[in-house]
């Protein structure tokens, strides 16, 4: 019986961003899943609980903190654990986070040492290797 | 051709400036009325709805409007209390903004009007109040049709883009231009080169993502609230420098910009050096764009 690695999912529209959760996490043993919207990523979390979401706030289509309120009202997301991270580093943004119960809210630019320690820490995810 | 028009009726950020001194700017807070025929859109309900409220209760042939918010913060809403028509039994009024639903719309909107900070609640208002749900689609507003967007400011914030008579109009009161940029220039330090590179691209995805909320703008209407000197000590405050906004104004290859939600601090002189300098970045850019200031009752015909 193989291995089951955790499931991230992210959902930031920035291609580069994408890149740099991509090589930040090409070490670890987790399952990544990348969405560009908040439509695309309720497809797949309408029905499924990753171990760790990581949202931006600026989405094409809604706001990430609205996302999440959205999937809070989900029995399935009621605890689901969840990180900000986002460039709009304000108070209020950083309160509605903690209203919303999320882990940690982390602001761009972050070095990829950063994604992968918080993924470490909130996932328990090993090196591939090891 | 309708007639169209559209008036400033409060150009100040922050908080109300009625002093002396800042009255051929303006001191009251966000308001801009757009008029086509017998529809009105009002962006924003800052102080300066009061006077238009005023205006509109003693006319007798309209008697709808569609106020569109672009957040909650005071400057924006506190207008409202004071809003008369919303007060009269033959009027309707419809309200916008950011919101998961009409409830969460309505409980913003009604938020500051409950004691001990007011004495009556919106539960007064007399008026047949409706609050519109988030749309998937465009917003249309008899011959106005409005999409919104999310913006860099505090909190859920829109700016919004109006088609009125053929012409573009965009009014984004509250936006941090060129944020990102700004906070890869701080910590550059902390990332290697590969992480440089990333963010280098970040930077030109953003930047663009900007332009493509403003493009084609006949008429921009865009926060411009700090000098770049107090821009430094209050970035992250949600505002932006005006150099940063008209330089994004001519990227974008708009045709006329309004520096607006300008900083209460600064009076008619301060603001007229602004100007100054706007004309003079815009000359070495050899760019066709024009600049104005938003004044309060400037109107402007669209």
């Amino acid at each position: 019986m193989g291995i089951e690695w955790p499931t991230v999912v992210v959902v930031d529209n920035s291609p580069a961003i994408k890149k740099l959760f991509e090589r930040s996490t090409r070490d670890l043993g987790i399952e990544l899943l990348i969405f560009d919207s908040a439509a695309d990523s309720w497809a797949y979390l309408n029905n499924a609980k990753p171990d760790l979401l990581i949202l931006s706030i600026i989405l094409p289509d809604k706001n990430g903190l609205t996302l999440l309120n959205d999937l809070r009202k989900l029995p399935l997301h009621k605890n689901t654990s969840v990180i900000m991270v986002s460039s709009k580093d304000y108070a209020q943004d950083r309160l509605a986070a903690n209203e919303l119960g999320v882990l940690d809210f982390i602001p761009k630019p972050m070095p990829m040492q950063t994604i992968t320690d918080v993924i470490v820490k909130y996932t328990k995810a090993k090196t591939k290797s090891g | 051709m309708s007639n169209a028009y559209l008036r400033f009726w409060g150009v100040r950020g922050s908080h109300a400036a009625p002093f002396a001194s800042h009255l051929n700017v303006g001191g009251n807070t966000s308001c801009v009325e757009i008029r086509v025929d017998d529809h009105i859109l009002i962006c924003d309900a800052g102080t300066g709805i009061i006077p238009f409220g005023n205006e509109l209760i003693r006319q007798k042939d309209i008697r709808e409007l569609l106020i569109i918010l672009t957040h909650y913060h005071w400057d924006h809403v506190c207008g409202l209390p004071f809003f008369v028509p919303a007060f009269s039994p033959d009027w309707k009024v419809s309200f916008f903004g950011p919101g998961d639903d009409d409830d969460e719309i309505k409980k913003h909107v009604s938020a500051q009007m409950r004691a001990p900070y007011f004495p009556v609640g919106t539960e007064s208002w007399l008026a047949n109040i409706h609050y519109i749900p988030p749309h998937r689609d465009k917003l249309r507003h008899g011959p106005i049709s409005i999409e919104y967007s999310n913006v860099h400011h505090p909190g859920s914030t829109y700016g919004y883009r109006m088609r009125v008579n053929g012409k573009t109009i965009i009014y984004i009161s509250d936006n941090e231009c060129n944020f990102i940029e700004k906070s890869v220039r701080q910590r550059r330090g902390e990332l290697n080169e590969e992480e440089q590179i990333l963010y280098d691209d970040m930077i030109q995805e953003e930047h663009q993502s900007e332009l493509d909320l403003i493009e084609n703008a006949d008429i921009l209407i865009h926060d411009a609230q700090y000098t770049p000197e107090d821009y430094e000590k209050k970035r992250g405050w949600g505002h932006s420098c005006y150099i940063d906004t008209i330089n994004m104004a001519i990227d974008a290859g708009v045709k006329e910009l309004y520096l607006y939600h300008h900083d209460p601090n600064y009076d008619d002189e301060a603001i007229n050096v602004i100007y100054q300098h706007a004309e003079k970045i815009i000359k070495e850019n050899n760019s066709s764009l024009k600049c104005h200031l938003a004044k309060e009752g400037m109107q402007i015909k669209i």
